[in-house]
């Protein structure tokens, strides 16, 4: 058994693979030539490879393989209904359905949507509670567009469902999908001078569910890094306790330890950077109580930047952390984040991610 | 019959095939014939913005004129300066 880290690009899919040592990688790629890959991931009950596909001229899809990237077929059709008045711009995110249900996938991207396919990603339906919420009025799109871009499943229970939209906010369904609440007490949008905390329009950047304590999220917001023990009803904002900042867009976990996070903070909205001119990532084990520095292995002349969907964890023990910067490179630690190594250089924007059993 | 031409990634997507001779009797007929005609038109039915249409070499600004046996059609994605 190895891994498998997906990186997504402006120009493609590169596959890296290592064995359960994670310090030497494999690189090959591109596939999924001419399309930008917004995110893809290898569905853990098929082994099937999914990808959020965008082209500028030919429009958003995604695209699958059975058969470890050599082949790839095209979902035909995704689309908005006419009397929504929208249309799908962006592919952003494809996320694996429950364990229970193996045929059942999610795609969200912009325009604040989301997609189910019950054909293991062949054809897509658009949710249609989702895409008429009551509250769509108020949301606003964040400079990447309205794009959905967080799907997580409650793995102990296939009909709790949560996204996240910049800049609409969190909203769970515990019926499926058939209806969403927004989940977003204790969430700061101070762009709103006005009305800091409404009960929609935070700009969340990534949410996660622990995946061993289902009842536990988190998220990095546009304002602050956030945790919820409770489903998402009430969220405590972690910062000022060894964050240089609290703005930032990826997060990422440790399935053997739920009060675990890793976040890549950023000098701030108007200087998208990380700072101290180096590329730190910080860790708690406190569950957010503090937070400290990792940078051993990680560049210490570096102003770079790291896309919401640019970090990921594997299922190993010690968690194996993956990060790939807008400059191309892909660092790896295999032990929690001690020690990182540049699995791979120079390759195209990273868009996305994704760590996968191999 | 009428012959379509596709770019390579249209043609990559149409499983490695870059040109169609079919029945039409106009380009949206045409088009909408093509196995990859989602990535022409949105879920609307709209051309995309970005797709331009040549018909014997030369563009048109609309898919409704009438076609002639033999006639070429020829996808050309726009130029898009600035966008690396």
């Amino acid at each position: 058994m190895g891994v498998a880290v997906l990186v997504g690009t402006r120009k493609g899919l590169f596959v890296l693979t290592s064995d359960d040592q994670r310090t030497d990688w494999s690189l090959e790629g591109p596939h999924l030539v001419g399309w930008e890959v917004f995110h893809a991931m290898r569905d853990p009950r098929t082994g099937t490879l999914h990808a959020a596909t965008n082209h500028m001229v030919y429009g958003a899809t995604t695209h699958r393989s059975t058969d470890l990237g050599e082949t790839w077929d095209r979902a035909e059709g995704i689309g908005l209904p006419e009397d929504s008045g929208l249309t799908w711009e962006k592919s952003w995110h494809v996320e694996p359905g429950h364990a229970d249900q193996p045929e059942t996938l999610w795609l969200g991207g912009t325009p604040g949507a989301l997609f189910r396919s019950d054909d293991g990603g062949g054809s897509w339906t658009p949710v249609q509670s989702l895409v008429g919420h009551s509250t769509r009025g108020e949301w606003n799109p964040g400079a990447g567009g309205m794009c959905c871009h967080s799907i997580q499943v409650d793995p102990s229970d296939p009909n709790r469902l949560y996204v996240a939209i910049s800049a609409a906010g969190a909203f769970r369904s515990d019926d499926g999908g058939e209806t969403w609440e927004p989940k977003n007490s204790g969430v700061a949008a101070d762009f709103f001078p006005d009305d800091p905390f409404p009960e929609v329009g935070q700009c969340v950047h990534k949410l996660l569910v622990h995946p061993e304590k289902p009842e536990r999220l988190w998220q990095q917001n546009h304002c602050g890094v956030y945790r919820s023990d409770d489903r998402g009803d009430n969220w405590e904002r972690l910062e000022g306790n060894g964050l240089p900042s609290g703005f930032g867009f990826p997060i990422a976990l440790d399935p053997a330890d739920p009060d675990a996070a890793y976040v890549i903070p950023e000098v701030g909205a108007e200087n998208r950077v990380t700072p101290d001119g180096r590329l730190g990532v910080y860790r708690t084990r406190d569950s957010g109580a503090s937070w400290e520095l990792l940078t051993e292995g990680l560049p210490q002349k570096a102003w770079a930047a790291v896309k919401r969907e640019g970090m990921s964890f594997d299922r190993l023990d010690p968690v194996g952390v993956y990060l790939g910067t807008q400059g191309g490179s892909v660092f790896a630690t295999p032990d929690a984040g001690e020690t990182w190594v540049e699995a791979a250089r120079f390759l195209p924007e990273i868009l996305s991610v994704e760590a996968a059993e191999w | 019959m009428v012959v379509v031409l596709l770019p390579s990634l249209l043609a990559t997507e149409a499983g490695g095939k870059g040109r169609f001779e079919l029945d039409a009797a106009t380009p949206d007929e045409a088009l909408k014939a093509l196995p990859i005609r989602d990535l022409i038109f949105d879920e609307h039915g709209n051309l995309r913005p970005l797709v331009n249409v040549y018909v014997n070499r030369a563009q048109v600004d609309s898919l409704d004129g009438r076609l002639e046996n033999g006639d070429e059609i020829r996808l050309v994605a726009a130029v898009a300066g600035g966008h690396s």
